[in-house]
């Protein structure tokens, strides 16, 4: 192996450790790794750069400025307590009702941001009902997860192999992701009520004060809010036909904030660009170029190589392979650079004559974003929801997420493999 | 223990200790729009912050609210409703 790989090998290996270690931001030691691959001459600025994946970058930005702006019209909290009068109060038709929320929500939107704009809410809600707000949490993280992998704009890994694979378009996650995505979602259903419905009782008085709230006063400013609904439809609509319109699911994003900040004046620019989540973009810009030094030296490809070997490039065996391993290593890494890491090995694996690379690609979609479910730390998700109720005074223990979120996340992936199974490879 | 003092004829305030807890009901006369809007500050106010359980509002019809206080916010809730001149008086009473 030439020293240039060596170098490359060593230093994602240090990075990667620093990442999870989480003693330094993530973002720091990303963008410090990167810069490494630079300064050391293991990759060029000018190759480095064409390593960036702006289609990813854009869409998050984009969506992040049309999310943010929305929320301050109030419409979440809106629906939260529609939901919960709908469910007549009784907290575990709450419960359902606002995990089903959070996975639709999570499908269009990131889910760092659904769970930023429903947990506040549960806080409301379970305050009125006097109950533990915890079995509500546990269950959005997880309803988050599994909503996110339904569309390729719905989770991080999803919105980079979307980017990676033209082929694979908006149209595309939705028709092979969303049946499972919504068929683990009905499965679960069943064991959120048996698990949580009697840690969640209260009273017909409280059930009553929640009923007679009103939920028209929470839209804080009606006019924004038309606005901020045309533009997300016609957003949506941009993703939907974004193939026939042959613009980047970046374009239809950035498009829609910058006309949504056109409809709503200047003054919102600056506060809109103040909620970009700047942190993660960096994130990404240094995971980019970190892994662009393992292609360039071809750890990457020589990783492919033995992966084909481990499995005689049998298309079932890799796609679960791939599967498995996604949704093993997903529970306690990061799933971002894991599906940076990843998403070259597969591209290689093409190139080197595995001819039909389609179940690979949404094998990886499905491990990784399912994977994020099994462990508190497996998902951005997950660890912004127990920071904020750890903060709340509610604190959700590793180990009392693992009981819950495991075996729920197993189960989802012996679904994936079925599913992967009888669709792709027989 | 803090005291105080508001227009009757603007608002009506009840309170009562709920575990951790200290509820409010406050309604406010229809036809104010300064007591209304002053309310909706106090709200922002506690929604703006980063502490998600400090002062909760429930909307009712009619101009009536339901606001959980969390004790240790209570101070501050009080003193807020002064701020925006929902309340008239805020005194401190000697058994503190």
């Amino acid at each position: 192996m030439e020293q240039q790989a060596i170098w490359a090998i060593g230093i994602f290996l240090v990075i990667y450790a620093l990442i999870i270690s989480e003693k330094i931001h993530r973002t720091i030691i990303a963008m410090i790794g990167g810069l490494l691959m630079v300064v050391l001459g293991i990759v060029d600025q000018e190759t480095a750069i064409h390593h960036i994946d702006f289609n990813t970058l854009g869409l998050l930005i984009g969506m992040m400025i049309i999310v943010s702006t929305t929320a301050e019209t109030g419409m979440f909290k809106y629906i939260a307590v529609l939901a919960a009068k709908k469910a007549k109060g009784e907290p575990i038709r709450i419960l359902i009702l606002l995990s089903l929320i959070t996975a639709a929500c999570s499908a269009f939107l990131d889910n760092v941001t659904t769970v930023l704009l429903i947990v506040p809410v549960t806080f409301s809600i379970t305050r009125q009902l006097r109950v533990d707000p915890v079995p509500f949490l546990l269950t959005q993280i997880i309803a988050s997860n599994v909503g996110g992998t339904a569309t390729l704009i719905g989770d991080p890994p999803n919105i980079m192999i979307g980017s990676a694979v033209p082929e694979l378009t908006f149209m595309a996650f939705i028709a092979n992701l969303a049946p499972v995505a919504i068929l683990v979602m009905v499965v679960y259903v069943p064991f959120f009520i048996w698990m949580f419905r009697k840690k969640i009782q209260t009273t017909e008085e409280l059930k009553q004060g929640v009923m007679a709230m009103s939920e028209k006063e929470l839209i804080s400013d009606p006019k924004l809010l038309r606005k901020c609904l045309i533009i997300l439809g016609l957003t949506l609509l941009g993703f939907f036909t974004h193939q026939m319109l042959h613009l980047e699911s970046a374009t239809v994003a950035l498009a829609g904030a910058f006309l949504l900040l056109l409809l709503t004046g200047e003054h919102k620019l600056e506060q809109a660009l103040t909620k970009v989540e700047w942190m993660t973009i960096f994130f990404f810009v240094g995971l980019f170029v970190l892994v662009s030094g393992l292609v360039e030296t071809g750890v990457i490809a020589q990783l492919a190589k033995r992966a084909i070997d481990l499995t005689g490039g049998d298309p079932i065996a890799t796609s679960m392979l791939i599967l498995w391993l996604s949704a093993i290593a997903s529970a306690f890494i990061d799933n971002i650079p894991f599906v940076a890491t990843m998403i070259p090995m597969i591209q290689e694996m093409g190139s080197m004559g595995v001819s039909d690379l389609e179940p690979l690609w949404w094998s990886l979609a499905l491990g990784a974003c399912l994977g994020g479910n099994g462990t508190l730390i497996g998902a951005s998700a997950n660890l912004i929801v127990a920071g904020m109720a750890g903060k709340e005074g509610h604190p959700i223990r590793f180990v009392q997420y693992l009981k819950v979120g495991f075996p729920l996340m197993l189960l989802s992936v012996v679904i994936s493999s079925v599913y992967v199974y009888l669709r792709y490879l027989i | 223990m803090l005291n105080y003092g508001y227009d009757e004829a603007a608002l009506r305030i009840s309170e009562s200790a709920n575990e951790n807890d200290v509820e409010f009901r406050i309604v406010l006369a229809a036809d104010d729009p300064s007591i209304i809007a002053g309310l909706k500050r106090v709200r922002q106010e506690f929604d703006e912050n980063r502490v998600y359980t400090d002062v909760l509002f429930y909307h009712y019809p009619d101009h009536e609210y339901k606001i959980i206080v969390r004790k240790d916010y209570y101070v501050d809730f009080v003193l807020e409703l002064m701020k925006q001149r929902l309340l008239q008086s805020v005194e401190w009473t000697a058994d503190r």
